[in-house]
């Protein structure tokens, strides 16, 4: 087996010990992450960039009393690494009291997640090349443009504490997506997949899948209004990558956010989505692993945020849990979505009148009392009538409260893992499945193509 | 072409010549500890606070990167660029009366790209030793070289003068890294502490951003070029709540990032300002829901920039006309270029926009670009005609024969020592107009309209067609006069006809300078830091919607 990438658990905890050691702050918190990543480019069916970095990057954090200063330095022989710790330390004593700082954890179990895969880990720059040329291939066959896009990562991550924590983690993560467009601009069409683990990518079928979009996709008019949509998987992840943010209790009890109560407090235990929305977090949910610690060093353990449409839990830092006499819930470290078992044929059988939707690009939020979005649909926007997809239809620009959408769920499909991030790197893991949706507000046409 | 005016909301800190002032510092440490409370501070603060011995960029860095360049070259590149790059960020926030945030980064390293045939490969590392420096090229070179075997093609850079050995810094006159923590703290809690006295706010968040960035650039071609880039970005965001506890509103984006030392933020008077803003917010939970329909739309230049950098400045970057961003930030409506350029008429005659990395204070203005390309000025849009666009070496010739330029425009940027520079985004800023209008005029000249100030949620299609944005605060103008405020307000339109409805634009003394940290570009993704210049300006009969 190859060596991993990124700095070893030994390395890691020799280099932490240094600074721990160094450190005459009250308290000090190590922070590593380290590794290695690789991309290829495509546009015009070209290779347009190409390359690849390693480093590692240490944060030192030091507290005295209730002050708290950091210092983030990617340069460690021994007298840059005192010439950092110094640093954070003159920094520290010169910021002025934190009194929502909670003191460093102590040792904690962290549940063991393996996120690291070898397949991914020793993935050749000529790999990628050749990833790249099916994309090309594929495009230029059918008469189209490629832009593709491969990120490959790999590394390992550390935290250490003062008061005796240690957690080390490692993990890889790649993303091949591509956006095929014709030669005269009118047609586009994407596809993506994102993992852990490359064997689970399958670019052959990505590629064709984009080809397809773009050849079947070719802009007829259809007023906005209030419809009926499908959205396929990568389109439900672009907005539960929002959505995720929301699961927040300060907000919530400072009366923020739509989980308020506006007598006070807020609204777990209550009834808010359709009883078929189940949302919950898990660090070792296959081929979605994440680090199972936050850079404070808090454990991240399986959660539930949503279960059959009632709230269950909020996350809160250790300083707000402290604030409730209540315990610290990490936030989601990745967001998944239960799926059910109608497949995307079928929602498109049981509908009279709606639209099929591909992704979204350039959301942005409008209102978070109802956790609304705006942004566009892009590349594969089709009408569906009596059952079936009749014709492909311009872009769309939506206004939407994810809540309310939450709330008009009509069918799921299975889960699965998404190229969820606009840029297309690999990103927070998120796993979800297509939806039916009833009255997705598609408020303005788009032009662009 | 005119020359563009100094911004107003640098004056403050600017000379009367355009140079930074050397402003009085307004704290002293016996303001910090009534602030931070004595007892807590005492006897800690008699360190300097000087930062710890800065390390700039020596005759040793030189030689490594001269090394890196000469390794390509042996390794086979027919042209090689490489930088030596180390960017220090410093960022003090606070909420309320409290420190949320003390943080110093510092990345530090050398990059490589080498073109070989027509193809690009990148390397970088963070290892500043001969041997690992002299790997680090050759990777770049086989990079290069296994993509020019999948997928040949053809690069020509365009011409460029030889500056064999330049230096050019960010004018400013307080470096922000030598201010302070307990200074920048007790300005900003300060500030928050005047915005928390006004009725209904509850929640004050504010912080300042310093960057510094060291930048050693060579070329094969000749050139060695060491620059130091100072940008900061100081923020401040006030929340009021209703008295029932059923609403809240903010009021953000109340000042704008630049290309400038300490003393622009001096010049700001965030502390003096503070009680405006919060009284903003508070009146924010009355204001009128907007009513949607058709409105004339006065754009205070500190909204209207964000609709420049989105609908002017991205859809004239070359890269994307061509599909280079395709897969992420997408493509543009301004295309394709030989029916285009000189053709399409984007708003009315007195409409002109400049590119430049020039600018007095701009987040993009620089001496040389990251192919060692000086810093100029250009039109792209002259009299309401689009006719240039951004440009690399590499993307000059793209075009040259449509536009009669031979050289690039300087707009290569990586945002740190471990990205592939490529096209980026100049400061793109709209000219004011020669009849000398000032605010209260275009407001008079408005019958019934809404006048919105400060940037808010921006959202805009990926040719850049489509738009919806909104602001922090909205007045109903009637009758040439301010009348009310309304809430809830986005303008919608299609660009071309968005700016075809300018009407009247305000003179200098409207001259205002917005600007980004956050211009998000590439993949892997890269940040740049852009300023858009524009003064106020009136769009008539403008698509509204409210967004509550």
């Amino acid at each position: 087996m190859a060596e991993e990438k990124g700095l070893s658990t030994n390395d890691l905890r020799a280099i932490s010990d240094r600074i721990l050691r160094m450190s005459v702050a009250d308290h000090c918190r190590v922070n590593i992450n380290s590794g290695w990543r690789g991309y290829t480019r495509v546009a015009t069916n070209r290779i347009t960039s190409a390359g690849g970095r390693d480093n590692t990057a240490i944060t030192i954090t030091s507290i005295f009393g209730n002050k708290i200063a950091s210092v983030n330095t990617n340069r460690f022989d021994d007298d840059e690494l005192e010439l950092a710790v110094r640093r954070s330390e003159e920094m520290a004593r010169l910021a002025p009291d934190n009194p929502e700082y909670i003191e460093e954890l102590g040792p904690q179990n962290f549940s063991s997640v393996s996120a690291y895969y070898e397949s991914t880990g020793s993935l050749e720059p000529q790999t990628r090349a050749e990833a790249a040329a099916i994309a090309i291939q594929q495009a230029a066959t059918a008469d189209q443009i490629a832009a593709s896009y491969m990120d490959v990562r790999a590394g390992t991550s550390a935290v250490a504490t003062s008061n005796g924590l240690f957690g080390s983690h490692s993990s890889t993560g790649v993303a091949y997506t591509l956006t095929s467009r014709s030669p005269d601009g009118l047609q586009s069409g994407w596809a993506g997949d994102e993992g852990n683990d490359w064997n689970n990518i399958e670019t052959l079928r990505v590629a064709n899948d984009a080809v397809r979009k773009c050849r079947d996709w070719n802009k007829t008019a259809l007023e906005p209004g209030e419809y009926t949509a499908i959205l396929e998987p990568t389109a439900v992840g672009m907005l539960m990558f929002r959505m995720m943010n929301a699961f927040n209790q300060r907000t919530a009890d400072e009366g923020r956010s739509y989980f308020s109560n506006p007598a006070g407090g807020n609204r777990i235990g209550e009834i808010l989505f359709d009883e078929k929305v189940t949302l919950y977090s898990d660090p070792s949910y296959p081929d979605a692993e994440t680090a199972p610690f936050t850079n404070s060093g808090l454990p991240v353990n399986p959660k539930v945020w949503v279960n059959a449409g009632k709230l269950e839990n909020l996350s809160r830092s250790r300083y707000w849990a402290d604030q409730q006499n209540q315990e610290a819930i990490a936030g989601p470290s990745n967001f998944i979505m239960q799926g059910g078992d109608s497949s995307v044929e079928e929602m498109i059988a049981s509908t009279e009148r709606g639209v099929l939707l591909t992704r979204f690009w350039y959301i942005r939020g409008l209102n978070p009392r109802i956790v609304s979005y705006t942004g566009l649909t892009r590349d594969g926007t089709f009408l569906i009538e009596n059952g079936r997809i009749t014709r492909p239809v311009t872009n769309f620009r939506f206004n939407q409260s994810l809540v309310s959408m939450l709330q008009n769920v009509e069918m799921l499909g299975p889960s699965v893992r998404v190229a969820a991030s606009e840029n297309s790197s690999v990103s927070t893991p998120i796993v979800v499945p297509a939806l039916k949706v009833n009255g997705f507000n598609l408020s303005s046409v788009s032009d662009a193509i | 072409m005119r020359k563009l005016p100094l911004p107003i909301n640098h004056l403050a800190s600017l000379t009367a010549d355009g140079r930074p002032a050397a402003l009085p510092r307004q704290f002293s440490r016996r303001d910090f500890l009534k602030i931070a409370g004595a007892g807590s501070a005492a006897g800690l603060l008699l360190t300097n606070a000087k930062p710890v011995a800065a390390q700039s960029l020596t005759s040793t860095e030189r030689e490594l990167l001269l090394h890196a360049i000469d390794s390509a070259m042996a390794a086979g590149a027919d042209y090689a660029d490489g930088r030596v790059i180390r960017t220090q960020f410093e960022a003090i926030g606070t909420r309320e009366q409290t420190i949320t945030q003390v943080q110093n980064t510092d990345s530090f390293g050398i990059n490589v790209r080498a073109l070989v045939g027509g193809s690009w490969g990148f390397s970088a590392t963070r290892d500043l030793d001969r041997e690992s420096i002299a790997n680090m090229a050759r990777e770049a070179v086989a990079i290069a070289s296994a993509n020019n075997s999948v997928a040949p093609t053809e690069t020509i850079l365009a011409p460029v003068d030889v500056y064999p050995d330049e230096n050019w810094v960010t004018p400013h006159s307080i470096d922000p890294f030598t201010v302070s923590l307990e200074e920048k703290a007790a300005l900003l809690l300060n500030a928050n502490a005047e915005a928390l006295r006004e009725n209904n706010i509850r929640f004050v968040s504010s912080s300042v951003l310093s960057v510094k960035e060291e930048r050693l650039v060579a070329t094969s071609e000749g050139s060695l070029i060491n620059q130091t880039l100072f940008r900061i970005n100081p923020s401040m965001s006030i929340t009021a709540i209703s008295d029932d506890g059923t609403d809240f509103q903010s009021r953000s984006a109340v000042v704008e990032p630049a290309g400038r030392g300490y003393e622009y933020i001096l010049g700001l008077d965030l502390v003096g300002n503070a009680p405006k803003w919060a009284e903003e917010a508070a009146m924010k939970l009355n204001a009128v829901a907007v009513e949607p329909g058709k409105w004339d739309l006065i754009l205070h230049p500190s909204n209207l920039w964000l609709t420049i950098h989105e609908s002017i400045g991205h859809p004239t970057e070359l890269d994307r006309a061509y599909g280079y961003e395709a897969n992420y930030a997408g493509t543009s409506f301004m295309h394709p270029p030989e029916e285009v350029l000189g053709n399409l008429q984007l708003g009315p005659e007195f409409m002109q926009f400049v590119g430049n990395r020039t600018e007095a204070g701009g987040c993009a203005t620089i001496g040389w670009d990251d192919e060692g390309v000086p810093a100029e000025s250009w039109p792209i849009i002259e009299d309401g005609i689009f006719v240039d666009y951004q440009t690399t070496r590499e993307q000059a010739a793209w075009i040259e024969d449509l536009t009669g330029v031979t050289r690039s425009h300087g707009c290569a940027y990586g945002q740190n020592w471990e990205s592939m520079p490529f096209q980026r985004m100049p400061n793109v800023s709209l000219m004011p107009g020669e009849e000398n209008l000032s605010e209260d005029d275009v407001i008079a000249a408005t019958e019934r309209g809404i006048m919105v100030e400060g940037r808010g949620s921006y959202s805009i299609d990926q040719q850049r067609y489509n738009i919806q944005f909104a602001g922090q605060v909205f007045w109903e103008i009637r009758n040439g006069r301010k009348y009310q405020m309304l809430r809830d307000v986005a303008y919608v339109g299609r660009t071309p006809e968005f700016w075809n409805a300018l009407d009247v634009i305000g003179g200098d003394s409207t001259y205002f300078l917005g600007a980004s940290f956050g211009d998000a570009k590439g993949q892997p993704i890269q940040v740049n830091a852009v300023s858009h210049g524009c003064p106020i300006s009136l769009f008539r009969d403008i698509d509204i919607i409210n967004t509550a």
